[in-house]
């Protein structure tokens, strides 16, 4: 025992000694979780997204395309769009090049034509280099649309009237004529306001605990849920890397040097999976400690996160440990290690939400440690106990490392 | 033999070298594919589907108008299911409460429960949280037009609504005709990702294997001069990086119907950001001398210039102060020159800078790397 206590502490003094290469992979979880919260988190409420570059071309400068316009100039829409008012030459020239998410084009005649409620075509051109925003731009088209459709419909009458007088010069426009029309609009008006303020109908998005529904998530929250994800990813690596030592022991002749001592290989491979273990949850230590103090990433109850993490960091060490017994040289380990880990990665969550994969992916990522780790790291988030992640790690756990201890001693003893 | 064929005959050697590596076809091809197939699909299911944008409608309403507002929100694209109880499992709902008629008869106002489920598609939720408003403005148009009279018998006899305002979409003249598809996007920022990943992996750790085992010192016996074999082992770096490229894009066209725009252009761009991997990938082969650190720092630099660079996710979904930032990212030059390429049908003017910018970081890069190369520890 003591013995094997002195061969784990020299692996970790050993290790410790030179570190970058646990410092790099404990940076690339804490700099990937950085950039994805700094670019997903919501910034402010109802606002997720930049301001949408959308050019406007107005073709018609009429009464109706400048208060189409202004509606981009309203401080909501201001913070939605970041509207520039352009010629249709320039603006088309700009979108060939995909400076804009969308251009939109209100054509000449638009205000007469609204006027006489003829059927009037806005046009938006959009990016075809960009996924979402120019379907956004043209969402809010249709909608203002809409709008435009019922305010003409609902002042046809008054419409109809200034339609009349429009060609007409100014001096011979029956002034008087027109208080009628403007005392029905006025009434309509009045009407309309019952309605518009406040509006009878809106939407309220509701943070709810309903099942099936997750309240609005925060910064926090986001980097909370990218972490455990990208740790286990770079626990994987980190451990394989620690526990190369088995197979680089056997290739340098250092097993050979180290059986004329009264070492037992029992006790060589005891202490090879201890230190894999110990490493193992110490790189999530930091992890979680980086993550809490940099990014207010929540862990939940320390108790149960540390049960967790020793129970991934177990599983880890005894799949590496079954791993390095199986494969012939460290190339092959070099060759088959990084693959399992990116295929464990990418089925079991950690790259890929797994709630936006296809259906049978995420039937593969059940049987990923990935997996299982993100899912109970979920709910010691919320304090919950995570049995059904420590059942599943602990018992493959304990199998991979009933499979891995005989192996490991026979190749001890080749 | 003369000093080009001996630099192109050490380069072929260790292109012919890495690509015999068992595992080289699975890191250079099966993986990326796999990385492309994935997001490909979820790009897809996404952007391109409309039926997937559901929306549960729960009416409780106890009068008519529940149902004249389900009506109003019903489009094509959208998928509306009523049911009079909340169910367990749902990905956008509205709930239409009892007293929804009521209050609507008696002119008061009220505020629905929209509820979203977080992990579900935020293309569809913003399509229905759209189509909702757009239903709302339809609604309160025909309460205007209906009047003063009583609302109770405006069902009966409610005035026809007419789209007289109507939007029209379509792509910039002299540029895609159809709308690109998911993998359009995916395969050039899985290929310039994983061009990023093996050639600074297999070109560093070559280097530095050649280096610590020997063989670069051995090298110097033949006619080959220092500055020779730097660039020999320049070349094969980059040769790998066109390889994959070509394989990728291959494979794309072959299976995932890719349109890359100009070709020529296209292999240019890569052939120019290729090199300037290639560059580095000899740099932190020189500098560096174990094997896991320089595939930590590899993976580390690769996913964090693909991240910046628009190769994970479209950059326009990014704030403006990490766009400014992404400059800083070889693989942002890269996408760019691709996307104008693949969606805007550019010629050689328009990928002129991008090129340019690559090319001078390739010369930057290659200088530095020169002046690193070492043939001993």
């Amino acid at each position: 025992m003591r013995r094997a206590a002195l061969i784990l502490l020299n692996d970790v003094r050993r290790h410790l000694k030179a570190p970058a290469v646990i410092l790099i992979f404990i940076a690339i979880p804490l700099a990937m979780t950085a950039l994805i919260g700094i670019i997903f988190a919501p910034k402010t409420e109802g606002s997720k997204l930049p301001p949408i570059p959308v050019l406007i071309v107005d073709n018609d400068k009429g009464l109706a395309s400048k208060l189409l316009v202004s509606s981009f100039d309203v401080d909501q829409m201001k913070e939605m769009f970041q509207a520039t008012v352009t010629e249709e030459a320039d603006g088309r020239a700009r979108m060939s090049k995909g400076k804009a998410s969308a251009m939109v084009v209100i054509p000449k005649g638009f205000t007469l034509d609204l006027l006489e409620a003829k059927p009037v075509t806005l046009l938006v051109v959009k990016n075809p280099a960009e996924q979402f925003l120019p379907d956004i731009v043209e969402e809010f088209m249709a909608t203002m649309a809409v709008m435009l459709s019922g305010v003409v419909q609902a002042f046809a009458e008054e419409v109809r009237g200034v339609r009349a007088m429009i060609d007409l010069p100014v001096g011979a426009m029956p002034w008087e004529s027109l208080a009628p029309e403007l005392g029905k609009a006025q009434k309509k008006i009045a009407a309309a306001s019952k309605y518009l303020d406040p509006l009878l109908l809106r939407l309220k998005e509701e943070e709810t605990q309903a099942a099936g529904a997750r309240p609005r998530i925060t910064a926090s929250h986001l980097f909370s849920e990218i972490l455990p994800g990208m740790a286990v990813m770079f626990l994987l690596f980190i451990v394989q890397t620690l526990m190369r030592d088995l197979l680089t022991d056997r290739e340098d002749g250092k097993l050979r040097r180290m059986a004329t001592t009264p070492l037992r290989p029992l006790e060589l491979i005891g202490a090879r999976l201890a230190g894999g273990w110990f490493m193992g949850l110490a790189v999530l230590l930091v992890m979680a400690g980086v993550g809490a103090l940099a990014f207010r990433v929540r862990v939940g109850p320390l108790g149960l996160y540390l049960l967790l993490a020793a129970v991934i960091s177990f599983w880890t060490a005894a799949f590496f440990a079954l791993f390095h017994a199986l494969v012939r040289n460290r190339n092959q380990a070099g060759a088959l290690g990084a693959p399992i880990i990116l295929a464990f990665s990418i089925f079991g969550g950690s790259m890929i939400n797994v709630e936006a994969m296809p259906k049978a992916f995420r039937a593969i990522g059940i049987v990923t440690p990935n997996r299982w780790y993100i899912d109970g790291a979920a709910l010691v988030r919320e304090g919950r106990f995570p049995a059904a992640s420590l059942v599943v790690l602990l018992v493959s756990g304990l199998v991979l490392l009933a499979l891995a201890v005989p192996a490991l001693r026979r190749r001890t003893t080749e | 033999m003369g000093r080009i064929r001996r630099i192109l005959h050490v380069a072929a050697n260790d292109l012919r070298i890495m690509v015999g590596d068992k595992i080289f076809f699975f890191w250079t091809l099966a993986f990326p594919i796999l990385f492309i197939v994935i997001f490909g699909l979820l790009f897809k299911a996404d952007a391109n589907t409309p039926d997937v944008a559901e929306i549960t409608v729960v009416n409780l309403d106890e009068g008519r108008w529940g149902a004249y507002f389900i009506g109003q929100i019903e489009a094509p694209g959208l998928a509306v299911t009523v049911t009079d109880k909340e169910p367990a499992e749902y990905n956008r709902l509205i709930v239409l409460p009892a007293d929804f008629s009521a209050r609507i008869e008696a002119r008061r106002d009220q505020a629905l429960a929209f509820k979203k489920r977080s992990g579900a598609s935020a293309s569809a939720a913003a399509r229905v949280e759209t189509r909702l408003m757009q239903a709302i403005a339809r609604t309160i148009s025909e309460l205007v037009l209906y009047g003063e009279g009583d609302l109770a018998k405006f069902l009966d006899a409610r005035p026809g609504f007419r789209d007289i305002v109507r939007v029209k979409s379509e792509f910039p003249a002299n540029t895609v005709t159809v709308v690109p598809s998911g993998f359009d996007h995916t395969i050039p920022g899985t290929t310039i990702q994983f061009i990023m990943m093996m050639v600074l992996i297999y070109g560093g750790i070559s280097v530095m294997e050649d280096r610590k085992k020997g063989v670069l010192a051995r090298m110097l016996f033949s006619p080959l001069s220092t500055g020779e074999l730097f660039r020999a082992k320049l070349l094969g770096r980059w040769g790998l990086g066109l390889l994959q490229a070509i394989m990728l894009f291959v494979v794309g066209k072959i299976f995932f119907g890719l349109k890359l725009g100009n070709v020529p252009l296209a292999l240019l761009v890569i052939a120019v950001f290729a090199l300037a991997m290639a560059a580095l990938s000899v740099f932190i082969g020189s500098i560096v001398t174990k094997e896991d650190l320089i595939i930590g720092l590899s993976v580390l630099l690769a996913n964090i210039f693909a991240a910046l660079g628009g190769c994970w996710w479209p950059n326009e979904i990014v704030p403006p102060a990490v766009r400014a930032v992404a400059r800083i990212s070889p693989a942002y030059w890269a996408m760019d020159a691709l996307h104008q390429l693949t969606f805007f049908q550019g010629g050689f003017a328009d990928i002129v800078v991008q090129v340019g910018v690559l090319a001078a970081l390739a010369a930057a890069l290659a200088a530095v790397a020169g002046r690193a190369f070492r043939v001993r520890e």
